[in-house]
C-alpha cells in the first residue's frame, strides 16, 4: 500500500506548516497534533510532543524514512507519515 | 516490602537492578530490554525488588508496557523506585508526574549521574526533591555510586510521603477534586485524571458529572482533555526543569559524529551487511577452522584414554561403548563448538550494548515496513541469532498485534547459536576455506526467506493496518567489559550446561536405540537397530533433499526438536557406532554413515535444519506469544513445510548447477 505524500514546502521563519516540512537546521514550535490513530496520538503526547515544545530535525534514515528529531534534550525517531500530523510554526 | 523499579526504556533499569540485587541480568542499549518482570532481593535486606519493562507513561502502548502499568497500579508495591536518565530529564519526569498521582511512595533515582559533568549539565537534586515533595537520590548504576545511599533510604524507610502536589491549572485541579470526591478505593487522584482524560480503561466507571466537567473544560480550551492534560503536565515539567537543571553549551557529540558514518545515506547498509557477515565469518570461518583441528585431536585422545582406562578397570564391552560411543561422542560433538559460540555471543552482546542495534532498527524500518513489519522486528531477529527463546520473547515490545505475531513466527528462521554446530560441521567439512562465506550465505539466505515470507504473510494472512514507529534513539555507549564478560560467560555456560543435561540424556537414549534391536538384543548391526527402523519409516521425507535413503540423517534431523545441536550429536553417535574400525570422530568421513553427503545435499540439509520447527524451548515461547497451542502448532507446521520445500529446491537447483544428476 503506497501512501500519497503532499509536496514538501520550504517554510520560512514565522510560517506555519507540518513537521514534515521542517528542514535540517531549522527549529520549530509545536502547535498541535491531529493523528487519526488515538493510540499513536497519545504516544506522541507521552513522548513529549505537546504544544509549545521546540523541535529540530537531527538525522534522516539512509532510506529517507523514519526521521530522527530532537526535542526536550533527547532524540526520537518517527515516521514521515506521523510527522504530517504535527502542526508547527518555524521559529528559527 | 515489595519495591518496584519503574522507568523509561533504556534508563538503566537493568543495570540498577543488578547493582541493587547483585543479580546478573541482561543489559542492552536499546529501548525495551526488560521483557518480563524479574524479581530479586535487595542486597543486605529482605525487600523484594521487581524490575518492570520500561514505560514512558501509565497509558501503555505495547503489550509489554501493559505489564508495568498493571503492576504499578493494581498490585500496589510498597515503594516505587522511579529511575530517571538525568540526561533526558524532561521526558523522564513525565512518567514521574503520573507515578506521583498513585497512592504509593516514590523514590526518584537520578541515574547516569556520572555523565552530568561530561555533558555540562548541572542539576539541583535538593530543589527537585522539594518541588516534587518526594525523595531524590543521585546514582550511577554503572559506576556504583549512590547505590548504598539508596539502599539505606529503603531500609530505614526514610522516604518522603507522597502528598499529591497540584501540577495542573486551577480549573483542572478543581475538576479533578470534584471527580475524586465521587470515587472510592485507592489511587483516587490517578483515577480522576484518567476519567478526565477519557482513558478507555476507565470508561466503565465514568459518570454524568465527569462528562459534564469534561465538556466544560473542552469548551473553554478548545482542545480535548487528553491533549490539555498532556500539555499541562509537560508545561509543569518544563518550568520545573528550568528551576532545577541547567545545560552547558551544546556540543557536537561523539554520537552525532558516529552517526554520520553509521547512518550515512550510502554507507549504512553496506556497513550493516559487512558487520553481520563479519560476525559469521569470524565465528565459523576464522575461529572455527583454527580450533576444529586440535579439538578433534583432543576428543580422540580423550576417548582413547577413557576406553583404555575402562578396559583396564575391567569394564564390560557395552559400558565402554556407552561412555565412548554414546556420551563422549554425543556430548563432545557439541562441546567442540564452544569457541565459535563464544565469538558469536560476544558479537551480539556488543551490538546490543553499544547502541548500534537501535540504529539498525531505525534505518531498516523503511525496508521492513514495505514487507509489513516494523523496524523493531529486527531486535527479535538479532537476539534470535543467539537463541530463539529470548528472540521470540523480545517480540513483545512490538505494539501492533499482527506485526508481533509475524515476528514471532519468523524469528526462529534466524540461525540461532544451537544451529551453529550444524552449520559449522557441514560448512567446515565441505567448503573448507570458504566455510566462513558459506555460513554467512546461510544467514543472508535466512534474511531473504524472512523478507519473502513476511511479504506473503502480510498479503494473505495478516492483512491489518501497519503500525507506527515511534522510538527513542539512544546515544552510543562504550561497552562495559564487566557486563560483556558476564553476559558471554553466562550464555556459554548455559550452552555447556545443556550439553551436560539434555544432550547427555539424549545421547544415552540414542546409544540405546542404536545398540539394541526390537527384541532388546545388544550388539546388533546399527542397520538393524530400533533407531534405524524408526528412521526408515520416515526417510522418504528426507530423500528428496539429500538424494539418498538415509535413516541416519532422518532421525538426526527429527531430534532437532529437542535441541538443534542434538542433530550434530546424534550424527556423531551414529557415525561412531557404524564405523567398522572405530577411530576418530570425523562424522562426515567418506565411507562412513554419512559419507554420501556432498556439498549440495549438505547445503540442502542445513537449510532444512535451519528453517524447520525450532526446539521445544522456542516452541514453548512461541506458544506463549501466539496465545495458544493451536496457533503454535500451526506456525510450527508452516515453518517445517517451508523448510522442506526450500531444502528440496536447494537440492534440485544445486544438483542441476553442479551437474550432479
Ligand atoms: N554512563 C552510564 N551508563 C549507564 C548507567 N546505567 C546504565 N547505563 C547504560 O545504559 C544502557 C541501558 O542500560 P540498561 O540497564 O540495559 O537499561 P534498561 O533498558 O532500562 O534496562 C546500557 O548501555 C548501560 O550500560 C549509568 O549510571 N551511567
Amino acid at each position: 500500500m503506497r501512501e500519497r505524500r503532499r509536496q514538501r514546502r520550504r517554510l520560512r521563519k514565522g510560517e506555519r506548516g507540518h513537521l514534515i516540512d521542517l528542514q535540517k537546521g531549522q527549529v520549530a514550535k509545536v502547535l498541535g497534533l491531529h493523528n487519526d490513530s488515538a493510540a499513536v496520538r497519545r504516544r506522541l503526547f507521552d513522548m513529549g510532543i505537546t504544544s509549545g515544545v521546540e523541535i529540530k530535525i537531527k538525522k534522516i534514515a539512509p532510506l529517507g524514512d523514519p526521521i530522527d528529531i530532537e526535542l526536550r534534550g533527547y532524540e526520537l525517531c518517527i515516521r514521515k507519515k506521523d510527522m504530517e500530523t504535527i502542526d508547527i510554526e518555524v521559529i528559527e | 516490602m515489595r519495591i518496584a523499579l519503574v522507568g523509561n526504556q533504556n534508563s538503566g533499569k537493568t543495570s540498577l537492578f543488578n547493582a541493587l540485587t547483585g543479580a546478573h541480568q541482561k543489559v542492552g542499549n536499546w529501548p525495551g530490554v526488560t521483557i518480563e518482570r524479574k524479581e530479586g532481593r535487595i542486597k543486605g535486606s529482605k525487600h523484594t525488588l521487581i524490575d518492570l519493562p520500561g514505560i514512558y507513561s501509565l497509558s501503555p502502548y505495547s503489550p509489554e508496557e501493559e505489564v508495568s502499568r498493571q503492576y504499578a497500579v493494581e498490585e500496589k508495591p510498597d515503594i516505587i523506585i522511579n529511575i530517571i536518565d538525568v540526561t533526558s530529564l524532561e521526558r523522564s519526569l513525565y512518567l514521574t508526574t503520573q507515578l506521583l498521582e498513585l497512592d504509593c511512595k516514590v523514590i526518584i533515582a537520578l541515574n547516569m549521574s556520572d555523565l552530568l559533568d561530561k555533558k555540562g549539565i548541572k542539576i539541583d537534586s535538593k530543589a527537585l526533591e522539594e518541588a516534587l515533595h518526594t525523595t531524590v537520590v543521585e546514582v550511577s548504576a554503572l559506576k556504583g555510586t549512590g547505590i548504598d545511599k539508596l539502599i539505606k533510604i529503603i531500609n530505614e524507610n526514610q522516604v518522603l510521603d507522597n502528598v499529591h502536589l497540584p501540577i495542573y491549572a486551577t480549573d483542572i485541579e478543581k475538576s479533578i477534586k470534584k471527580i475524586e470526591a465521587e470515587l472510592e478505593g485507592s489511587h483516587q487522584r490517578f483515577v480522576a485524571v484518567k476519567l478526565l482524560e477519557r482513558d478507555p480503561r476507565y470508561q466503565k466507571s465514568a459518570t454524568d458529572l465527569d462528562q459534564q466537567l469534561i465538556k466544560e473544560i473542552e469548551e473553554k480550551y478548545g482542545l480535548d482533555t487528553e491533549e490539555i492534560i498532556a500539555n499541562q503536565r509537560y508545561d509543569f515539567i518544563t518550568e520545573l526543569r528550568k528551576k532545577v537543571c541547567t545545560f552547558g553549551p551544546r556540543k557536537v557529540t561523539i554520537t552525532d559524529r558516529l552517526d554520520k558514518v553509521f547512518l550515512n545515506k550510502f554507507a549504512a547498509l553496506p556497513i550493516f551487511a559487512a558487520i553481520m557477515f563479519l560476525i559469521y565469518f569470524l565465528a565459523v570461518g576464522v575461529v572455527g577452522s583454527a580450533t576444529v583441528g586440535w579439538i578433534e585431536e583432543l576428543m580422540e585422545g580423550l576417548s582413547e584414554w577413557v576406553s583404555g582406562a575402562l578396559e583396564n578397570g575391567g569394564a564390560s564391552e557395552w559400558s565402554i561403548s556407552l561412555v565412548v560411543d554414546g556420551v563422549i561422542a554425543g556430548v563432545g560433538a557439541i562441546l567442540s563448538f564452544v569457541p565459535q559460540l563464544i565469538i558469536l555471543f560476544l558479537c551480539i552482546c556488543l551490538l546490543e550494548t553499544t547502541g548500534y542495534m537501535s540504529r539498525i532498527t531505525f534505518f531498516l524500518d523503511r525496508l521492513f515496513r514495505k514487507i509489513g513489519l516494523s523496524g523493531k522486528a529486527l531486535i527479535p531477529f538479532i537476539v534470535g541469532t543467539g537463541c530463539s527463546v529470548p528472540g521470540v520473547m523480545a517480540a513483545r515490545a512490538i505494539e501492533n498485534a499482527e506485526e508481533k505475531k509475524m515476528t514471532v513466527i519468523l524469528t526462529p528462521f534466524i540461525p540461532c547459536s544451537a544451529k551453529l554446530p550444524i552449520i559449522a560441521l557441514f560448512a567446515g567439512h565441505f567448503f573448507g576455506p570458504n566455510s566462513g562465506i558459506v555460513s554467512a550465505s546461510l544467514y543472508f539466505f535466512a534474511v531473504i526467506v524472512i523478507i519473502l515470507l513476511a511479504y506473503l504473510l502480510r498479503k494473505f494472512v495478516f492483512k491489518g493496518e501497519n503500525s507506527s514507529y515511534i522510538s527513542e534513539l539512544p546515544e552510543y555507549k562504550l561497552p562495559n567489559f564487566k557486563y560483556l564478560f558476564r553476559d558471554v560467560s553466562e550464555k556459554t555456560l548455559a550452552f555447556i550446561k545443556r550439553a551436560g543435561t539434555i544432550i547427555l540424556l539424549c545421547s544415552i537414549v540414542i546409544w540405546v536405540l542404536l545398540s539394541f534391536n526390537w527384541k532388546f538384543e545388544y550388539g546388533v548391526e546399527v542397520a538393524d537397530s530400533i533407531l534405524a527402523s524408526i528412521g526408515n519409516a520416515l526417510a522418504w521425507l528426507f530423500y528428496p533433499m539429500i538424494g539418498h535413503w538415509s535413516w541416519e540423517a532422518t532421525v538426526s534431523a527429527v531430534q532437532g526438536l529437542v535441541a538443534k545441536e542434538q542433530v550434530v550429536s546424534s550424527m556423531a553417535i551414529i557415525a561412531g557406532l557404524s564405523e567398522d574400525v572405530t577411530e576418530g570422530h570425523l562424522i562426515l568421513a567418506e565411507g562412513g554413515a554419512f559419507g554420501y553427503f556432498n556439498s549440495v545435499s549438505a547445503y540442502a540439509f542445513m537449510v532444512f535444519n535451519l528453517f524447520s520447527a525450532p526446539c521445544f524451548g522456542a516452541l514453548g515461547a512461541m506458544k506463549r506469544e501466539l496465545g495458544g497451542t493451536k496457533a503454535m502448532l500451526k506456525a510450527a507446521f508452516f515453518q517445517t513445510g517451508i523448510a522442506w520445500v526450500l531444502a528440496i529446491l536447494v537440492f534440485l537447483v544445486g544438483s542441476l548447477l553442479t551437474g550432479g544428476f
